[in-house]
């Protein structure tokens, strides 16, 4: 080790020679070399890190430059691994740094991530930060999450256990994924370049923090940043019990098909008179999803009154029905419902959302009620 | 009862920082449904509630001059 290269961090009180080595010792794959990951691939390597995995399978490209700051103008169009990897070794030699070019997938996440202690993910979309999430849950690897939307940010340590023995997982706060649209990233939502910069170095710190045992790292907690105004708020989390999570690599293999590929929703949106048909014709199970003072009261003998408040509970029991019709005011929430269903039954039920719900179709309900 | 709402991301277009007074709400399951009626923009979304900086996994009682922070997912990297 060059004592001088981290000779001002060595001298810090608390932090030494001791920690020091355990930054050497420790091996962190960073997931993602964008906007998150440049920043905290740059503190990560210069504060001594001994092995560093970079994980992306993207070219550099102009609108990358404003915030992926460990590239320049003449990189474009090169493999930000190789760029990154290259720049990084010539900031600290000592950090051996690893190259995995690649997309991470089903068939290659459990190899890659296997061999390092801790995870950073700085990807850009959900389907990689659930499959993220899940691997490392499975594993046990403490992961770190930061992300970003807009001008604000998230940060949070997974897998870790806190001073209760207790540790959690991006799951206890979003069991399922939106949907592919719902929720917009920085590519259509743009981004302030300077915001990753401020959440990626945070991630540095809480990595530097959970490596070496110094301060308080944000373990089971969630820290929202908004830059507009440099305020922050930070969220304790607990385990929650409605989301499924594979136990093994095993059962990842055989169940996470359907999560890793694109979504394409298997439940349909219909109309009022294909909701009729499926009543008379397929005995179809119609579910009322909203809250019990929402009107109109609809007759409760033919629909089924499950409030989207109770719906992760009424989920876990099993329907004998083999096709199932949710609506509920406007057609939103009964999408949610559907999407809640498609995750237990996939295929075997045919499931359906009532588009427009309640509202669109009020007078056929209100006659109904009147009958 | 008066609760305090502070909002995340997306929401936060919608849902301002606010005071609420609300008297037929008792527990996170009704505020749930009364904010999803309110707001109907975020019956559609996926969120987190938390309260007094705890997230809530099931339903809980809320009392006078509770905090409730509204929080979306974000993926952006």
């Amino acid at each position: 080790m060059d004592n001088e290269r981290y000779s001002r961090q060595l001298i810090l009180k608390g932090f030494g020679v001791e920690a020091q080595n355990k930054l050497i010792n420790s091996r962190i794959l960073v997931i993602g070399a964008g906007g998150l990951g440049c920043p905290i691939l740059q503190y990560l390597v210069t504060a001594g890190i001994g092995t560093i995995g970079i994980v992306d399978d993207d070219t550099i490209s102009l609108s990358n430059l404003h915030r992926q700051i460990l590239y320049a103008t003449n990189d474009i169009d090169q493999p930000k691994v190789k760029v990154a990897a290259k720049r990084l070794r010539l900031m600290n030699p000592e950090t051996h740094i690893v190259e995995h070019e690649l997309r991470l997938d089903k068939s290659n996440i459990f190899n890659t991530i296997e061999s390092y202690d801790i995870i950073v993910d700085g990807t850009d979309n959900f389907d990689s930060r659930y499959m993220i999430n899940d691997v490392c849950a499975i594993l046990q690897k403490p992961l770190i999450f930061a992300a970003v939307a807009g001008f604000e940010g998230q940060l949070a340590i997974f897998n870790v256990k806190n001073e209760q023995g207790i540790a959690t997982n991006y799951r206890d706060l979003f069991p399922i994924s939106p949907l592919p649209g719902e929720v917009s990233n920085c590519a259509e939502n743009g981004v302030l370049g300077v915001l990753p910069g401020i959440i990626g170095s945070m991630a540095a710190a809480e990595t530097i923090k959970l490596v070496t045992g110094i301060g308080q790292p944000l373990i089971s907690k969630m820290l929202h940043y908004n830059l507009l105004n440099q305020a922050t708020y930070t969220l304790n989390i607990s385990p929650g019990n409605d989301y499924f999570l594979p136990e093994s690599k095993a059962d990842f293999l055989l169940s996470n098909e359907e999560q890793l590929c694109p979504k394409t929703p298997v439940f349909e949106e219909i109309d009022l008179a294909t909701m009729q048909l499926l009543q008379e014709e397929a005995s179809a199970l119609v579910i009322d999803v909203r809250e019990k003072h929402e009107f109109p009261l609809l007759n409760k003998e033919i629909f089924l009154q499950v409030p989207m408040s109770e719906f992760n509970t009424f989920v876990q029991n099993n329907i004998a029905a083999e096709s199932i019709v949710l609506l509920c005011q406007h057609g939103i929430r009964s999408v949610a419902a559907a999407e809640l269903l498609q995750e237990k039954y996939g295929h075997t039920k045919k499931i359906y959302s009532l588009k427009g719900g309640i509202s669109k179709w009020r007078n056929h309900f209100l006659t109904k009620q009147n009958e | 009862m008066k609760l305090e709402i502070i909002s995340f991301g997306k929401i936060s277009e919608f849902i301002r920082q606010q005071q609420i007074e609300i008297s037929d709400v008792i527990n996170t399951d009704q505020l749930k449904s009364y904010l999803e009626t309110s707001f109907p923009q975020l019956a559609g979304m996926k969120y987190k509630l938390a309260i007094n900086q705890n997230v809530i996994q099931s339903n809980q009682s809320l009392k006078n001059e509770d905090k409730v922070a509204i929080m979306p997912p974000f993926s952006g990297g």
